[in-house]
């Protein structure tokens, strides 16, 4: 979508929201503006992305960005927005100023009753709590980790859900495909998917089952436990197949083999948070990822990169490969608390357990006024260009300025 | 003569009922009601002022909905935490702000402003969490009122027990104070009812501010509840489905 179009049909949403007021209904909106720069260094020598003639990662990149909610709500009606307008300038690959004007997510939503709800839409599908990766979602196991700058984009799909009480829901979707930016072949067109949730006491878990036209499905499981006051434990699994699914033997001599289906694999994690006394909390997870190399396949997987008598297998490598290379990994998070008034801070450190590379990296915000808040994300990787953390960045900064409107 | 004595007997007995302690759960049940408990649902805007020594801490303001043992709480103000969203069910609790890829997950000991726990915004139902007993009678402001004892009956409590000051004239809590499980008084709170609701045909007062004082260190925050609607709450307004 461009952005004259994104403008115009934010103009129409704020439109339709002011013109309903005035029939009853009630209306909301509210936005945030970004303004940020984010800087780069590459990997020297990376293996996967050589010369950046594969990755194309700028050396500097510059946004401004709106992100705007619209409401309309009724009795039973309710109709949601979420556009995103923006102007991106990078430097260093090759690219000039690019605009985009798309909706992240929307939503009409009607109510049947008490307990039924027919929903159509841009749907965040997007549950269980793990932070690291999500293995009880098949659409959004990344958790929006790869840049926690842009935010997550929904699915376009339309479902009936049944929420029989507050401690049980129900619900049926058909996804459509995969939303903005969906990839071709996209593999989530003309899916299912079917989701339980329960909460029960002190805890709360669901199960989640997806059928992709043509592949195996997905079934997957979330739980976790409020132990304490100040302890919380939880899980995530689910077991998949994955399409163009890149294979790396052990053996170096043996090519990468590109499958149109791979083996059945299990992700699972298991996590746990310590909140203190002060508001500050500790959480550490460890996830076992199935669809990963073992270390001697990942040791291939880089040596068959890096052969200069095949050139296309960099690009290969990149493209196919799975979301994690590795099967065993960790991951720390020290943040403070999200309400408090003079700021918000994160550190966050993962590692991979098969080849050893390391990712640091900090968030924080400072408060400027009610209004306008500073931030900024900078990451720090270890392990060199054969290892995963490391194959691409060997450091990150961005800063900018978020000012909420109204 | 023994006709005499049993009529005589009888009559003690209505005497000594009509004198008979006053049922301390009854008691904390109708205190509940003025504070959101045993209603349908209940929806308000909270406006939260904290004081840390001479520190003013930022004000917030929040839509909550409430019933039993679920709330969904929406900051308003500030605008830069607008459109974030706090939900309880049970003793579980999520986390959630407009562009979070979703959800968290987020422990009871998490506390939204001030000495205000997360608990103190939803509906009371001490009748249901805690088990009720009559300690006395106690003047609070020349007013006299019901001393209650209150014992968690369960581990899901903000607090482990309670001693709560109920109007006896106006059947409200006027007074309370919160401890730990080691018996250590954490902090007080006090009570104002300005407001009014229809429930069941009648206007009945409703909590219009809850004060709360730290017992340890100088710090409070005042709670003033407005826009108060009693109405039936879907369950799916609970779902986390629903707060994106």
């Amino acid at each position: 979508m461009t952005l004259r179009r994104g403008l115009l049909l934010a103009a129409a949403l704020g439109a339709a929201a002011a013109g309903a007021a005035e029939e009853g209904w009630s209306t909301r909106w509210d936005g945030v503006l970004y303004a940020y720069s984010e800087g780069y260094a590459r990997q020297g020598g990376s293996v996967l992305n050589p010369g950046n003639r594969i990755a194309r990662i700028p050396r500097r990149q510059d946004t401004a960005e709106g992100r705007f909610n619209f409401k309309l709500e009724g009795e039973d009606l309710r109709l949601s927005a979420r556009p995103i307008l923006g102007i991106r300038q990078s430097e260093g690959d090759g690219s000039g100023p690019s605009h985009q004007g798309y909706l992240s997510q929307w939503q009409g939503q009607l109510r049947l009753g008490q307990h039924w709800r027919l929903t159509g839409g841009r749907d965040l599908l997007t549950w269980g709590p793990a932070q690291f990766r999500s293995p009880a979602n098949p659409f959004y196991f990344d958790n929006g980790r790869s840049n926690p700058l842009r935010e997550l984009s929904g699915m376009d799909s339309a479902g009936l859900s049944w929420t029989p009480d507050r401690q049980n829901a129900l619900h049926v979707a058909h996804i459509v495909g995969s939303g903005h930016a969906a990839p071709d072949p996209d593999p989530w067109h003309d899916a299912w998917l079917a989701r339980f949730e329960h909460r029960g006491e002190a805890w709360a878990g669901g199960l989640a089952v997806a059928r992709p036209a043509g592949r195996g499905a997905f079934l997957g499981a979330h739980g976790q436990v409020t132990a304490s006051d100040a302890l919380l434990a939880y899980g995530e699994i689910g077991s998949s197949t994955r399409s163009r699914a890149l294979q790396s033997p052990a053996d170096p001599a043996q090519p990468f083999a590109l499958g149109e289906e791979s083996p059945r694999r299990t992700n699972a994690l298991v996590g746990a948070q310590y909140t203190f006394d002060n508001g500050q909390s500790l959480s550490g997870e460890y996830l076992h990822h199935g669809h990963g190399f073992t270390a001697g396949e990942a040791r291939s997987y880089f040596a068959r990169a890096a052969d200069p008598a095949a050139p296309q297998a960099a690009a290969m490598a990149l493209g196919y490969a799975p979301p994690l290379l590795g099967r065993r990994y960790l991951h720390l998070v020290w943040q403070n608390s999200t309400w408090d008034e003079d700021g918000y801070w994160r550190l966050m450190v993962s590692r991979n357990l098969d080849d050893g590379s390391s990712e640091l990296a900090g968030y924080a915000e400072a408060v400027l006024s009610r209004r306008v808040t500073a931030f900024a994300l900078g990451t720090l990787t270890a392990g060199g260009a054969r290892a995963e953390f490391s194959s691409l960045l060997a450091h990150s900064l961005s800063i900018g300025v978020k000012v909420a409107l109204p | 003569m023994t006709r005499r004595l049993l009529w005589a007997l009888a009559l003690l007995s209505t005497s000594l009922s009509a004198f008979a302690a006053p049922d301390a759960q009854a008691i904390l049940r109708q205190a509940d009601r003025a504070r959101g408990g045993g209603l349908p649902g209940i929806v308000w805007e909270i406006q939260l002022t904290s004081r840390e020594g001479q520190k003013q801490r930022e004000e917030m303001r929040l839509e909550v909905r409430a019933v039993d043992d679920a709330s969904v709480a929406e900051t308003l103000e500030p605008a830069r935490f607008k459109g974030s969203k706090l939900l309880q069910v049970g003793r579980n609790m999520w986390l959630t702000r407009p562009g979070l890829a979703k959800p968290i997950p987020i422990s009871p000991r998490q506390r939204l402003s001030g000495e205000a726990a997360n608990g103190d915004i939803a509906a009371t139902d001490y009748a249901g969490d805690y088990e009720a007993q009559l300690e006395g009678e106690e003047a609070v402001d020349g007013e006299a009122c019901h001393v209650l004892q209150l014992n968690a009956r369960h581990k899901r409590t903000t607090y482990d027990r309670i001693r709560y000051w109920v109007s006896a004239a106006r059947g409200v809590g006027v007074k309370a104070e919160f401890y730990s499980l080691s018996g250590k008084l954490l902090k007080t709170a006090r009570f104002k009812y300005d407001n009014r609701i229809v429930f069941d045909g009648a206007r009945i007062p409703f909590v219009s501010e809850m004060l709360i004082r730290d017992a340890l260190v100088d710090a409070e925050t005042t709670m003033a509840f407005g826009a108060v609607k009693v109405r039936k709450i879907a369950p799916d307004e609970f779902e986390l489905g629903q707060m994106q």
